[in-house]
């Protein structure tokens, strides 16, 4: 179970690497989900895998030894949660990128032009009836 | 009773962001509860630093009352308290600077994002262990992305996906290398691991898992390697906004770099220690002499800032490769982590006033760009004497700030025997007095020349206050002025601060109390005495 979760892991870092290394960006946020994936994964492996052991709860009479360790399913819970919160916030940019831009491609945004890339303070439009569509 | 004090530096900002978010109150109410909130703060960071540094001591709070490697600790020693009392001082003054000129961009949403940001800000400063400072750097980091588009400028929108995919990435990588050195050691609390690396028992096996964390703080401080994303993503926002996120977030970076490197997986002669002080070491130079000729290189005021942030961190990163250094004594290390500390309140007080600066210049020039700057010396007289002082602490002449953390850092890594550290460390301080000259002539002294288009065409909405921008930039000018005047008593802190940094059983005894366990150990224990009938 180990070794297969070990190659699981493995392959989802490698994919996600992968893409991350494209240059669209919605491949590089697809790229992003999976290494979440990934990193989640680890954290329960590194955790050790609960197969086989009981809940944590004391008093029903299992030996210490097969109880589950509770922590990294409590960490693993948090870091998914983070990542769901994370992973909106990635799509509702690059929809708002979309329109700004017109492109979600890096080379194209690297050689637009810089007309309005240095405001003054006091320039800032804004974009709140848009932003709040995306949602 | 004082350690309750501590859950004060998470709940205020917190209660704060959440009340500024109900967008039923009129936007002058979410602006006073603002100022509430963030006075209320800056009052229990000086009460946290009264009872810490003045009494010295170590303020736990286990949460829930859980007791110390199982449940989870805030922490605040001398090395927190300053950095939390800098930090809401910092909060307050740039608060203070953009908090009617952003009230409408994004229908008031930037109030409940400051707060937030400064939720995750002084949550990571606190936090006693290494899952809550990733849950810590989330909140933080989360705000910093909303806050650098928000808006939704073009410019903005061009630039933000690098500062948001590598911090994403960082992140990730953070949380995987906490899972695991969970999974190799068994806890994640900061004083049970640095008890751990202390008696050497520190597995092996580990190493690997924790130098990956290099790589996640390098990314969030804008080591040399990692960057690039800062001079992009930076000067699209707003001054203020700018300022709060130059000045306190990199920062915030250089600090865990430190906590968890040399004082978490100390000592020098550790296996993490061995690894670390060559890359530590090879990455601040780096860092300091590549970021500051990026800072001279550069064209518009914001731009010259932000680069600068870079050449800094890296002052900050030569003290935590320095306390590793080969060798040295004790009191090298200590007066080096010394260095350190004074240097980062130095910089998040003095970097936050000049990005300020900054944006009054770019107010009464109408441009950004140095080539359309000019006569502010004339128009801005007071403005020329805030801006002259802080970039003078920032190159670190006498009897600034600047100097006095910049000579003790300087003095260690002599000590220490690096000597072509130290020769760098003074070169980036000439070339930081060059750009900040070069800021100085064309802004202030040069003929001012007219814009060539007038305008951007957005009509001004909600100018910046200048008086009350003013007050702001003054107070923070006057605080890098006075830390510099009272250096005697600020070094003194800072060491009493740095010594619990490289020696930190008061620390472990503190979190941990008397009766030291470790849950790997209580399980064996455990199992052994069930094995004995």
């Amino acid at each position: 179970m180990t070794l297969f979760m070990a190659i699981v892991i493995g392959v989802l870092f490698t994919v996600s690497i992968y893409l991350m290394m494209g240059r669209e960006l919605k491949e590089v946020c697809i790229g992003f989900f999976l290494l979440s994936h990934a990193a989640n994964l680890t954290i329960v492996e590194a955790g050790r895998l609960p197969h086989g052991m009981f809940a944590p709860v004391l008093g029903e009479g299992n030996a210490l030894e097969v109880l589950a360790d509770p922590l990294p399913q409590a960490l693993v819970l948090t870091a998914i949660v983070i990542g769901f919160a994370v992973q909106g916030f990635l799509l509702t940019l690059l929809v708002v990128m979309w329109r700004r831009t017109g492109t979600l491609e890096t080379s194209e945004l690297a050689t637009m032009p810089e007309e309005h890339t240095v405001e003054p303070d006091h320039a800032l439009p804004s974009a709140v009836a848009e932003t709040g569509e995306a949602h | 009773m004082n350690a309750q004090l501590i859950i004060l530096a998470i709940a205020i900002p917190m209660a704060t962001g959440v009340l500024s978010l109900i967008t039923e109150l009129r936007m002058g109410m979410r602006r006073l509860i603002g100022y509430a909130g963030l006075t209320l703060n800056l009052l229990v960071a000086l009460g946290i630093l009264c009872t810490v540094v003045g009494q010295d001591r170590i303020l736990v709070l286990q949460a829930a009352d859980w007791p110390a490697p199982f449940g989870i600790s805030l922490v605040v020693d001398g090395f927190s308290a300053i950095m939390l009392m800098a930090a809401a001082l910092v909060l307050l003054a740039t608060y203070a600077y953009c908090d009617e000129q952003l009230r409408d961009t994004a229908g008031g949403l930037f109030y409940p994002l400051f707060h937030l940001l400064a939720l995750g800000v002084q949550w990571s400063l606190v936090t006693g262990d290494l899952f809550n400072l990733f849950v810590a750097f989330e909140i933080m980091l989360m705000s910093s992305y909303a806050l650098l588009v928000l808006g939704t400028s073009r410019g903005q929108m061009r630039q933000a996906y690098k500062y948001v995919l590598l911090n994403l990435l960082a992140s990730m990588v953070l949380v995987t290398s906490c899972g695991l050195i969970y999974g190799h050691v068994g806890t994640l609390n900061f004083a049970d691991l640095a008890r751990l690396s202390h008696s050497g028992a520190i597995p092996s096996s580990a190493v690997p898992a924790i130098c990956l964390l290099l790589l996640a703080f390098g990314v969030k401080s804008a080591l040399f390697p990692a960057w690039f994303w800062l001079p992009d993503s930076y000067p699209t926002v707003p001054a203020g906004l700018g300022a709060v996120l130059g000045g306190l977030l990199t920062k915030v970076g250089a600090y865990v770099l430190i906590r968890v490197f040399v004082m978490v997986f100390g000592p020098w002669d550790s296996a993490v220690g061995e690894t670390v002080r060559p890359l530590l070491l090879t990455t601040a130079a780096f860092t300091m002499f590549l970021g500051v000729l990026g800072a001279v290189s550069m064209n518009s005021v914001r731009k010259i800032l932000s680069v600068h942030i870079i050449s800094q961190v890296g002052y900050m990163v030569l003290a935590a490769g320095l306390a590793l250094g080969i060798g040295l004594t004790t009191d090298t290390r200590e007066l080096a982590i010394t260095g350190g500390i004074y240097f980062i309140v130095h910089n998040m007080i003095v970097k936050t006033s000049l990005f300020l600066c900054g944006g009054l210049m770019c107010r009464y020039a109408g441009s950004d760009s140095l080539d359309h700057m000019g006569s502010l010396a004339k128009k801005a007289p007071w403005l020329g004497v805030l801006f002259m002082l802080a970039a003078l602490s920032l190159a670190g002449l006498p009897p600034t700030s600047g100097f006095f953390g910049k000579l003790v850092l300087l003095r260690e890594a002599m000590h220490g025997g690096y000597y072509l550290l130290a020769a760098v460390a003074i070169m980036t301080s000439v070339l930081t007095l060059l750009s900040m000259v070069k800021i100085w002539s064309y802004a202030f002294w040069n003929r001012a020349r007219p814009a060539p288009a007038a305008g951007t065409g957005h009509p001004e909405k909600h100018p910046l206050k200048v008086t009350k921008a003013m007050a702001a930039t003054a107070l923070l000018v006057v605080a890098s002025l006075a830390l510099g005047l009272g250096a005697e008593p600020s070094v003194r802190a800072a060491h009493q601060a740095a010594r619990n940094v490289i020696e930190p059983s008061a620390y472990i005894d503190a979190v941990l109390g008397p009766q030291q366990i470790h849950p790997l150990r209580l399980v064996d224990a455990a199992a052994k005495e069930e094995m004995a009938p």
